[in-house]
């Protein structure tokens, strides 16, 4: 049915201006830093950069499993799937070391506008990885039990389209956040 | 020097400007054969409004002394001006412009709403990075090439909405999703532009100032950096809004003055029988 | 009769319970119209709730220097009052309204999403509970005022759960409100029967999309927002305090830039009801189709960029104000058009004051009112003035009350035959009629007056100015007034659903495929979905020589 899809888009729609509020609650404070950690003198592009690779990886290889169903090939569907998890999880493993090695150095969500925006954005954002590897997970273990067959599956599609959403949100706040602070 | 001598003194009539008007006006005499109708008519207020933005003092204002006065000129050559010369192109002419190649399939790459949405909110956004727009001001080249990149990009925006070839439009719901998402898009640099505080642009923080103006703007007429700076957010943020907002009004009148074939998809029930 | 279409069976038979189960046979249920049922009948105990908070209020303020209740205890109120008012008995309602109605106005069998709508409604109950679970905490509710602005609400201004309490039940309707939100787009856009054409949708309908679209839109600002005010409160985040770098203005930007497009969630799917309930018992057709649907996009989209005009008094600047302020008033225009459209509907026409349509008349007149007073305070001065004071009080009593309340009490008296089968009693909608009108405007006329001489907004009590305290005392009795007319409607409901006169399937005449179907309807909505080759399609079936579309084609 084409009702998943459209619904699945606008609550992609409706997620995005979640997002973007807290964007902007981060832009608003970034000027405004005056003494403490900021973006640019905690924060490490390049490592950041590229787990978040991964995570661009992990779109491309989801829209393959995409592909794989669509030519009803079961075992790549199911190969492809795997791929995505762990490129999903190394994501989040980069982003937890991130955030523990930032804790160590005693900046938390509470020590200054800075802690507090970035470990919001970035904690929802892992949030919503965490849910999408979730979802993916499913969708492994209903491939294993012989569901997705092909050539078409809503589920595959849903999850895939909220997969990318996930990783486009991700490339705004990285440069937000990052790229911002460093170029 | 008061207002009014200001205003009168800073027309500057470059020939570029001047140039380009004539070429285009007279090619598209040549494309429509000289006739004077309602198209030439937008055709020729579209020019005449580009020539406006670009000779008048808003031009020479918003290069060196005004943020707010280069906005308005903004707003009129992303927005204004290319929806009229979108609008004069006779339906005609596009299909048969549209059929030779390669420029119908580019306008079928250029004008697929994903692209052009992002050209048009794009050229907003980028042409207005505080760093970028400093050096565009300083270059007379780049700002020739800004002034013609608005134009050509903004009709590259409006042509998903109002396309001269039906086929190649969005249908009224879509459009006013598309219109509304760049709304949302320049709504929100409006917002960042007015709320960043004074001296975002630094060209106009302490223009060079050739004319000795600086004391009649900055104290009769209260424009200091942070004011000029407001007004030219909200400029953007408000009544540019309302240009999408307007748009959207006319796509829904358009829809509902046209003769519509039924668009229905039932999913829930299988065909329905007829049993007469 | 002969071209009607026979609806089959549903390929995928929905997940329903017999009728023999009992309380159950709700609770489990994922059908449309129990869920609509549900959102009505929790609305209307929430609607008392907040009523009583009301009237609390009101006896504290009956005369100067009063201590009816503790300070603390009157800021609960309404704070409690507000929140409820407006998240658990205006929205739900309207959302309830359309889940029971939008599947039978377009001719379907059910929501696109059957059990998200199911969640959506216990998603409500659930943030009702969490809010008014508040109260058994030590130290009661939250006391902040329905905006609470930051840093008020933010530790160590609160140190009680109740704010809290308050934006987790918040965050939980409002996850609630974006998922009905979807169901509805999703629904009307794919869902309807053939013939159904966007441009031949019932105006209510219409109403239901573009407010659908406005949740889904603007609920996520206020969500991002109660998480970053829930991050302060529990783990010491810095994003309101002003005192740790945080920005108290940010949260008041945030609130606003949902709060006003909520205003218009709340009064959107109220002109539905009214531009349905306007062309039955006036016996014409709406009057400008085209410009109160084509309006009401207009005021959706510009509804989303004017929240600042709720901050004037903030110190955005001059410039900033005059924008907003310009940008404020236009909404006048999209608004005024609507009223136009309604008059002109009225104009000429064999008008039948029934209680719908008395309500519908009345909804109008104060809604008017409501509206020329928030011209006014858009203007920056007149605002200035005004700000924080009764006459504000006034200003959205007359919007919400006026407005959405009195199309709510017209929608229930129209639509409960098709609900229960059952016509309500017009002596008692008489009754309630008259004194809801007499004591809404003794209760809220005086206050625009009293807002005007000085008296703040959320004050506790006043000293004993001249014509004060007989002012308040008379808004006081205005309420109680009111009070009486709720009882009388909760009366008339009860009594109608025993004892009331059997409703014919059609009994107002009207036009909308809802009244083509048995009342109360079937569970599977329609035995036949008439054909639809107009506005009013009931009214191409009755009169096949005259329809409204003559060229329109029959599609099967």
């Amino acid at each position: 049915m084409a009702n998943n899809k459209m619904l699945i888009g606008f609550f992609v729609a409706s997620e995005s201006i979640f997002f973007l509020m807290l964007i902007l609650a981060y832009v608003n404070f970034h000027g405004t830093i005056t003494d403490g950690p900021t973006a640019a003198n905690s924060l490490d592009p390049l490592r950041t950069g590229i787990f978040s690779l991964f995570l661009l990886a992990s779109s491309f290889s989801v829209w393959l499993a995409g592909r794989s169903m669509a030519s009803k090939n079961h075992f790549m569907l199911k190969i492809w799937l795997v791929v995505t998890i762990l490129l999903g999880a190394l994501f989040i493993y980069g982003q937890a070391s991130e955030w523990l090695g930032l804790i160590d150095q005693n900046i938390t969500i509470s020590r200054n506008v800075f802690g507090t925006t970035f470990f919001t954005l970035t904690g929802f954002h892992g949030f919503h990885v965490c849910v999408g590897l979730l979802m993916l997970t499913i969708l492994l273990g209903l491939a294993m039990f012989g569901d997705f067959k092909g050539p078409k599956s809503d589920g595959v599609e849903c999850v895939s389209i909220y997969w990318h959403f996930v990783d486009g949100v991700w490339i705004v706040v990285y440069s937000v956040i990052y790229l911002w602070a460093f170029l | 020097m008061n207002i009014w001598q200001v205003l009168s003194s800073t027309w500057n009539m470059e020939p570029w400007v001047l140039i380009s008007a004539l070429f285009l006006l007279i090619g598209y005499g040549i494309a429509t054969g000289f006739k004077f109708t309602k198209l030439s008519a937008l055709f020729v207020s579209g020019i005449a409004l580009y020539v406006f933005a670009l000779v008048s003092p808003l031009d020479y204002l918003g290069r060196t002394y005004l943020f707010s006065a280069h906005m308005i000129q903004h707003i009129l050559l992303l927005l204004i001006v290319p929806l009229l010369l979108l609008l004069a192109i006779p339906e005609k002419l596009a299909k048969k412009a549209l059929s030779v190649e390669p420029f119908g399939s580019i306008m079928k790459v250029l004008g697929h709403p994903l692209i052009a949405w992002f050209l048009g909110v794009g050229a907003m956004w980028v042409w207005h990075l505080p760093s970028l727009h400093d050096m565009v001001l300083a270059n007379d080249n780049l700002y020739i090439a800004q002034q013609i990149s608005f134009v050509l990009i903004g009709m590259i925006f409006w042509w998903p909405v109002f396309a001269p070839v039906e086929s190649r439009r969005l249908s009224p719901l879509t459009s006013t999703l598309y219109l509304s998402s760049a709304c949302l898009g320049c709504t929100i640099l409006g917002m960042l532009i007015t709320f960043a505080g004074a001296g975002l642009y630094a060209a106009y923080m302490t223009p060079v100032d050739t004319m000795g103006i600086l004391p009649l703007l900055r104290g009769e007429l209260c424009l200091t950096p942070g004011v000029d700076q407001q007004i030219g957010g909200l400029t953007m943020w408000v009544p540019g809004c309302l240009i999408y907002l307007t748009a959207s009004m006319v796509t829904l009148a358009r829809w509902y003055s046209t003769e519509e074939n039924y668009e229905i998809s039932t999913t829930h029930y299988k065909e329905i029988k007829n049993f007469e | 009769m002969s071209k009607i279409p026979l609806v089959p069976e549903n390929t995928k038979p929905l997940p329903a319970l017999g009728e023999n189960q009992g309380m159950l046979s709700w609770v489990a249920s994922v059908d449309h119209k129990q869920i609509g049922i549900m959102y009505l009948i929790s609305t209307m105990v929430f609607f008392v709730i907040g009523g009583l908070e009301a009237l609390v209020i009101r006896m504290q303020l009956a005369k100067p220097e009063f201590d009816f209740v503790s300070p603390e205890v009157y800021n609960q109120m309404f704070t409690m009052h507000g929140t409820t008012m407006i998240f658990f008995v205006v929205m739900p309602f309207l959302i309830g309204l359309g889940v029971y109605l939008v599947p039978l106005m377009i001719g379907a069998r059910d929501m696109a999403f059957p059990r998200l709508n199911a969640l959506s409604f216990w998603l409500v109950v659930f943030g009702g509970i969490l809010l008014y679970y508040s109260f058994l905490t030590q130290s009661g509710p939250s006391e902040v005022g329905w905006f609470a602005y930051a840093p008020l609400s933010e530790k160590p201004f609160s140190l009680n759960k109740g704010p809290t309490y308050w934006a987790l039940g918040l965050l939980a309707t409002g996850i609630s409100s974006v998922a009905s939100g979807l169901n509805n787009i999703v629904t009307i856009l794919t869902m309807r029967t053939k013939g159904m054409t966007m441009r031949r949708l019932p105006l209510f309908v219409w109403m239901i999309l573009v407010t659908s679209f406005l949740l889904i839109f603007v609920i996520p600002i206020i969500a991002s927002a109660f998480a970053m005010m829930l991050l302060d409160r529990l783990l010491d985040a810095t994003f309101f305090t002003p005192a740790h770098g945080g920005s108290a203005i940010l949260w008041q930007h945030f609130f606003w830039g949902f709060g006003h497009p909520e205003v218009y969630i709340l009064v959107l799917p109220a002109f539905g009801i009214i531009s349905e309930v306007i062309p039955v018992f006036s016996r014409k057709p709406i009057y400008g189709y085209e410009f109160v649907a084509g309006s009401t996009v207009a005021i959706g989209l510009l509804s989303m960029g004017v929240w600042a005009h709720h901050m004037f008094a903030v110190g955005l600047g001059n410039v900033a104000n005059l924008y907003f302020s310009l940008a404020s008033m236009l909404i006048a225009i999209p608004t005024g058009i609507k009223v136009l459209n309604w008059v002109a509907t009225m104009w000429g026409g064999k008008i039948w004051f029934a209680t719908p349509m008395l309500f519908a008349t009345a909804f109008i007149i104060e809604f008017v009112l409501g509206g020329l007073t928030g011209v006014a305070i858009a203007s920056v001065p007149i605002d200035w003035v005004a700000t924080d004071t009764y006459f504000i009080v006034a200003h959205f009593h007359y919007v919400l009350f006026g407005g959405s309340l009195f199309a709510i009490f017209a929608g229930v008296y129209y639509w409960f035959p098709k609900f229960t089968g059952r016509m309500m009693s017009e002596r008692l909608g008489k009754w309630h009629f008259w004194l809801t009108v007499i004591g809404f405007n003794m209760t809220f006329f005086i206050q625009h007056f009293l807002g005007l001489m000085g008296m703040p907004r959320r004050t506790y009590t006043y000293h004993d100015f001249p014509y004060w305290g007989s002012m308040n005392l008379l808004s006081t009795i205005g309420a109680f007034v009111l009070a009486i007319s709720v009882l009388i409607f909760i009366w008339n409901i009860r009594r109608s659903l025993k004892h009331g006169e059997k409703a014919p399937d059609n009994p107002w005449n009207a036009w909308t495929l809802e009244w083509a179907t048995s009342s109360p309807p079937a569970v599977h909505n329609f035995d036949l979905v008439p054909p639809v080759r107009g506005r009013r399609p009931l009214w191409d079936l009755e009169h096949p020589d005259n329809p409204d579309e003559p060229n329109a084609k029959i599609v099967l």
